[in-house]
């Protein structure tokens, strides 16, 4: 028998009054994946874990947890997840190894084991020594640390980190990416929301991106890269008046001074095309660079909201000066043929 | 029912309040010194006996259901309430206790501190008067029903509350002249017009108190009034118990479900 999928939600939504913080989200992570939840801030991440956990009442829709439904099989559900939330929600009048002790005794951990875990769990994300102090005498960092530990302590098959890293100094968020890393190839399945895309790229098998509560697509790293495309800068010997009419394969063509800037699919193999053209057009070519599109870039472009297109204006506007006062000179604006 | 899962959070709750006495047990202690003092003391001395009972006696009951179901209450919805507000409740929501477990934890150990500070009142009335013990069981029993109740209402309370201020109305506004209408401080019969019993009847306090106050000291004014017909005049007090029981098991299905459909707790 195969085993069922750790999470596996079927056309999920969930309504606050008008707003849809969840439409129609369907989306699997197979046991054992290190799974990614990409989206800008109100995409509908934490919503999508609230709804697991049971701190989100979903509006419509299936969500399973390892086969369990998580409102008819709750506590099946719920035994099997391990959550860092956000937001420091722990319990402020207890020192923090009872806090674990208590978490873990929830879950059905007697009380002796449940202090070994703790310990275990303490040691693990580093903060052994502050056992008996409580969670609001922590530094920052610790605080993030132990809701890793808390997350731990019920030994879960399922861990969901929720911006394990948001604010966090570069010291702990290497601990934090070695840790998950370990306990990946331990077995555990991972879901990580993020929104540094670095931290995806390092860290998951496959992400899906998420904006206005819709699934926008499920890949790779890798397969999300493809999908971008690569700009050949060439500066020219003298400035061009207007930008020269290119092939299709050209999607965009950029002119600023004496630089000229062209997106394609495939920078390597088009470049001697576009010499060519370019020469054939009259120019001499005075330096050549091709860049790949970042997957910060694929992002942006994949979760820009629809109401924000594109602006093709001309390149006669006087935009080039305008842009420096108050806006970010966007590559689109700087006159686009 | 007693999982290790129900276990944890019922030791939790009541470690709570067990390592904060100053702010769980001393107020307690304190209010009613002064209460049996002045009230039993210094005023009872002028007042005469109520219903064969010197004043400082007749009063020790009333005071005991004051301080364990105001305790009570207070401690189950502080307990939600501050977990709310400070969403450790997370803690517990996201664990696989069954919705009933968590109601019976949160409110068992809410009734657990309102029977301790009730045996302190006992303790504290001892020192100015001898109380008898007349109907043990019937007294132990009573006042479980009656902690477990408020307890339960405390629940709801910490569920409804939008800041610490509601939890301070209901105490104030509604527990407080519920209490003091209840019979704390007077017997039922000195009432001589009929509507009067007829509206202190319709307080669920008096049964409460009258029934502390069978368990103490013997004395019912529910049976003195006549509450039931005369062949069973004698079993007012099973008949109080018999719906203060009723409250509270359906309070705490109100709990139950109020935790289901994740009220006050779940967006």
């Amino acid at each position: 028998m195969a085993m069922p999928p750790a999470i596996e939600t079927v056309d999920l939504v969930k309504e606050y009054g008008d707003l849809r913080a969840l439409q129609e989200l369907s989306l699997t992570v197979e046991e054992g994946e290190f799974f990614g939840l990409l989206g800008p801030n109100g995409a509908g991440k934490t919503t999508f874990i609230n709804t697991l956990v049971g701190l989100v009442r979903k509006t419509g829709g299936d969500a399973r947890v390892f086969g369990h439904d998580v409102e008819d099989d709750y506590r099946q559900a719920r035994d099997a997840i391990g959550l860092a939330p956000q937001e420091f929600n722990v319990d402020r009048f207890f020192p923090i190894k009872e806090v674990l002790m208590h978490k873990a005794g929830y879950h059905g951990i007697p009380e002796d084991e449940a202090a070994e875990r703790a310990d275990e769990v303490l040691k693990r994300v580093g903060i052994y020594d502050k056992r008996n102090e409580r969670f609001d005498w922590l530094s920052g960092g610790m605080k993030r640390r132990l809701l890793l530990a808390r997350a731990l302590v019920t030994d879960p098959d399922l861990l969901i980190l929720d911006e394990p890293t948001a604010g966090v100094d570069v010291q702990l968020r290497h601990d934090l990416w070695e840790l998950v890393t370990e306990l990946n190839e331990e077995g555990t399945t991972i879901l990580l929301t993020t929104h540094y895309i670095e931290e995806a790229e390092r860290l998951c098998d496959r992400v899906a991106i998420m904006n206005e509560g819709r699934k926008v697509t499920v890949a790779t790293p890798d397969e999300l890269k493809q999908r971008g495309t690569d700009t050949i800068a060439v500066r020219l010997e003298s400035e061009p008046s207007t930008a020269p009419d290119l092939g299709a394969y050209a999607h965009e063509t950029t002119v600023s001074g004496d630089r000229l800037e062209v997106r394609v699919d495939d920078g390597g193999a088009t470049a001697p095309r576009l010499l060519n053209d370019l020469e054939a057009r009259g120019f001499e070519i005075a330096d050549l660079e091709i860049t790949r599109t970042s997957l910060e870039e694929i992002f942006v472009d994949l979760t820009r909201s629809e109401d924000r297109t594109v602006t093709r204006s001309s390149a006669e506007s006087a935009d080039g000066e305008s842009a420096a006062e108050g806006r970010e000179p966007e590559r689109e604006q700087e006159g686009v043929a | 029912m007693l999982s290790v899962g129900f276990r944890a959070l019922f030791r939790r709750e009541v470690l709570r309040f067990v390592r904060r006495p100053k702010n769980t047990f001393m107020p307690p202690a304190i209010t009613n010194v002064l209460y049996f003092a002045v009230f039993g003391v210094i005023l009872g001395g002028r007042i005469d006996e109520i219903a064969g009972y010197p004043y400082i006696l007749f009063i020790v009951p009333g005071l005991i259901v004051l301080g364990a179901i105001s305790n009570a209450f207070e401690n189950a919805s502080f307990s939600i309430f501050h977990g709310r507000w400070n969403e450790y409740i997370h803690e517990t929501l996201t664990s696989p206790l069954s919705y009933a477990e968590m109601v019976v934890a949160y409110v068992g150990a809410s009734a657990v501190r309102g029977l301790v500070v009730g045996v302190i009142i006992a303790a504290v009335g001892r020192l100015f008067v001898p109380i008898g013990f007349e109907h043990g069981l019937f007294l132990i029993a009573t006042m479980v029903v009656i902690t477990a109740l408020f307890a339960g209402l405390g629940i709801i309370g910490g569920l409804v509350a939008r800041d610490f201020d509601d939890l301070t109305v209901m105490n104030q506004f509604i527990l407080r002249p519920l209490v003091f209408f209840g019979a704390v401080f007077y017997s039922l019969e000195t009432f001589e017009q009929g509507w009067q019993v007829t509206l202190s009847l319709l307080n669920p306090m008096v049964y409460m108190v009258d029934s502390v106050r069978y368990g103490l000291l013997g004395h019912s004014d529910l049976i003195g009034v006549g509450v039931l017909p005369a062949p069973y005049a004698d079993f007012a007090p099973l008949f109080a118990l018999g719906i203060l029981t009723t409250a509270t098991a359906a309070v705490l299905a109100i709990d139950v479900y109020l935790f289901k459909i994740g009220y006050g707790l779940t967006d």
